[in-house]
């Protein structure tokens, strides 16, 4: 056979995410928490491309580490309904819980660290009960789905409403409630001696810099 | 070799953006094509298509042993003086490459021609990966071609496997640039990017003009983290001559594609692989412009700058007239002429092969087709497959 046997791709399977969680709350104010994309670049902390690739390197985290599951529907047992995502996992078809948002750590604006995937909160955390509107629990609560998908080329993570507060749980099952963007300014980085060296052929010329 | 005409599926855009292909249109016209496909013998993919483009690497190796120690061919090649020694280094250090494109002139007749080697920047990557791979899935469940067709086309795998062979040990992190606001370099890094994340690297991206210098010398991406490894869909005869230029060197930055790759992937390298193998069938007799040997060519060349892209700035003579050619911003560097290799003509559709190397490996095939005999930005990518 001259063609390739399978082909897995990460953007397509894990970089689909939904966004629900919302309001109320909150705590945690060491961390910067992102639910999606777009609440990123509103926060002004980080760059536009800054936010899609911190993204980007949890849903790729999140990929490697996240807890498999056979099925969508054993993972919702523990993540709620709504709260997984399938996903292609060395050639097999697996469920994993969705990525939720991140959380940059501050010391990470100080150049350590990577962007570490937040989890759905828990079923233990949010009962079911919980998750709908009214129910008392408004971190725990989950707006209307956007059914929409997306690679992980720019604005491919999109979210609901933006949000006081939500419900996550972290990597390490610890489940958290967390206030959404405080702000602080990003840390200075004074060993940066200059900037934007690169990139002015492409402004001289109308055609594509590939081919 | 055939061309046959296919009814496209009914939803073929949501079938493709269900992978994550977001440029299938491009300024309103279709990009992705699959109203066509091209049909191919095995034997046509293996002796005439494969075989040829894994000669004519090993022969852009020996160019390429013989460019480093020949400051006039650095000359001629108009690469910068104070970048010689970063491209001999590479070349010398053994720095890996990832991935080229011969691009080829073939009739399913005879041999394949050269038509120019995109070793540094090639894009149309994903289309011919992943997206005329599931094509072909989809076409044999249809029932439109037969269960037993094939692909020449293991690209996927062959590019998750040389990321992971890249630097030994595998590198840990590796940062990705490209210019902002084009979708089709944005889209072709991201596949790279999750080709890359698949072999355990640690992926991230900065957009090139966000790329920073650190008071020690090295590179940083946007959030200031130092870049270790770099994935540049940009050019190296622009890396080579920007403000950043004389920091290259003292970078400690390892670069994919690597320096060597600009001197296989300037136009200049044509007249000399003609040098070194005249007469070879898969090449074109090319010179550069002012040899006198270009009298050979006669009334009927081709006229390329020496960095040219998308068929910017090319010129199709015929009979000594012009009978197509493109604008565009490039030539300052110089001209070569080369003979022509017309395209093969199927009902008004001029086919190029784009003959995939990942690794200097042979390994896949991705057509563009246009409406005149030089392929533009403007062309349409059509799968093809091979017959059962």
């Amino acid at each position: 056979m001259k063609r390739s046997t399978q082909i897995g791709l990460a953007a397509v399977g894990v970089v689909l995410v939904a966004s629900y969680w919302s309001l109320s709350g909150g705590e945690t104010d060491d961390s910067l928490i992102y639910s999606n994309v777009a609440e990123c670049r509103a926060g002004n902390q980080l760059s536009a491309s800054q936010c899609e690739q911190r993204f980007n390197e949890a849903a790729a985290n999140h990929l490697r580490e996240a807890r498999k599951f056979g099925s969508t529907a054993a993972c919702e047992q523990e993540y709620g309904s709504g709260g997984c995502q399938s996903a292609v996992w060395n050639g097999a078809q697996v469920a994993i819980p969705a990525l939720a948002g991140i959380m940059l750590a501050r010391q990470f604006m100080a150049g350590g660290g990577a962007a570490q995937p937040l989890l759905p909160p828990t079923s233990s955390a949010c009962p079911p009960g919980t998750r709908q509107p009214g129910s008392g629990r408004p971190e725990c609560e989950q707006p209307a789905r956007s059914a929409s998908s997306s690679s992980s080329s720019s604005s491919g993570y999109y979210g609901g409403s933006s949000s006081r507060s939500r419900a996550y749980t972290t990597t390490s099952g610890q489940a958290m409630v967390a206030r959404n963007i405080s702000s602080t300014g990003m840390a200075s980085t004074p060993s940066v001696a200059s900037r934007g060296g690169f990139g002015s052929s492409s402004r001289s010329y109308s055609s594509s810099s590939s081919s | 070799m055939r061309r046959l005409s296919l009814s496209p599926r009914p939803d073929w855009q949501a079938q493709v953006e269900r992978l994550g292909f977001a440029f299938h249109t491009i300024e309103g016209e279709t990009y992705w094509d699959e109203s066509a496909a091209y049909g191919f013998s095995l034997r046509q993919i293996e002796d005439d298509i494969e075989a040829p483009t894994g000669a004519i690497e090993q022969l852009c190796f020996a160019f390429v042993e013989r460019a480093i120690a020949d400051e006039e061919i650095m000359r001629r090649l108009a690469v910068p003086e104070a970048q010689w020694q970063l491209i001999r280094d590479s070349w010398q250090r053994g720095d890996r490459n990832l991935y080229g494109r011969l691009d080829l002139a073939y009739d399913g007749k005879g041999p394949a021609k050269l038509l120019e080697y995109n070793a540094d920047t090639p894009t149309s990557l994903f289309e011919a990966a992943v997206v005329q791979w599931d094509w072909l899935e989809q076409a044999m469940a249809r029932g439109l071609l037969s269960r037993g067709c094939d692909q020449f086309n293991s690209l996927h795998e062959r590019l998750v496997a040389a990321f992971g062979q890249l630097r030994e040990p595998a590198p840990e992190r590796m940062h990705f640039t490209c210019v902002e606001g084009s979708a089709e370099d944005k889209g072709t890094v991201d596949y790279l990017m999750d080709c890359a994340t698949q072999a355990g690297i640690d992926a991230r991206f900065s957009f090139i003009e966000e790329i920073g210098l650190l008071a020690d010398g090295r590179f940083c991406d946007g959030a200031s983290l130092p870049i270790e490894m770099l994935f540049k869909l940009y050019p190296w005869e622009w890396l080579f001559r920007e403000h950043y230029a004389g920091a290259l060197a003292t970078s400690r930055c390892r670069f994919v594609e690597p320096p060597w790759k600009a001197l296989v992937s300037s136009k200049g390298l044509l007249p000399y692989l003609w040098e070194m193998a005249p007469g070879h069938p898969n090449l074109l007799p090319a010179y550069f412009e002012g040899d006198p040997r270009c009298a050979e060519l006669g009334a009927s060349h081709v006229r390329k700058p020496l960095y040219s892209r998308e068929g910017a700035n090319v010129t199709l003579v015929e009979g000594g007239t012009v009978r197509d050619s493109d604008d565009g911003p490039y030539g300052a560097e110089g001209f070569v002429l080369q003979a022509v290799a017309m395209l093969p003509n199927f009902d008004g559709n001029y086919p190029v092969l784009g003959s995939w190397l990942v690794a200097s490996q042979p390994c896949g095939l991705g057509i563009r087709e246009d409406a005149t005999p030089i392929t533009k930005n403007t062309s349409r990518f059509v799968p093809h497959f091979i017959e059962a």
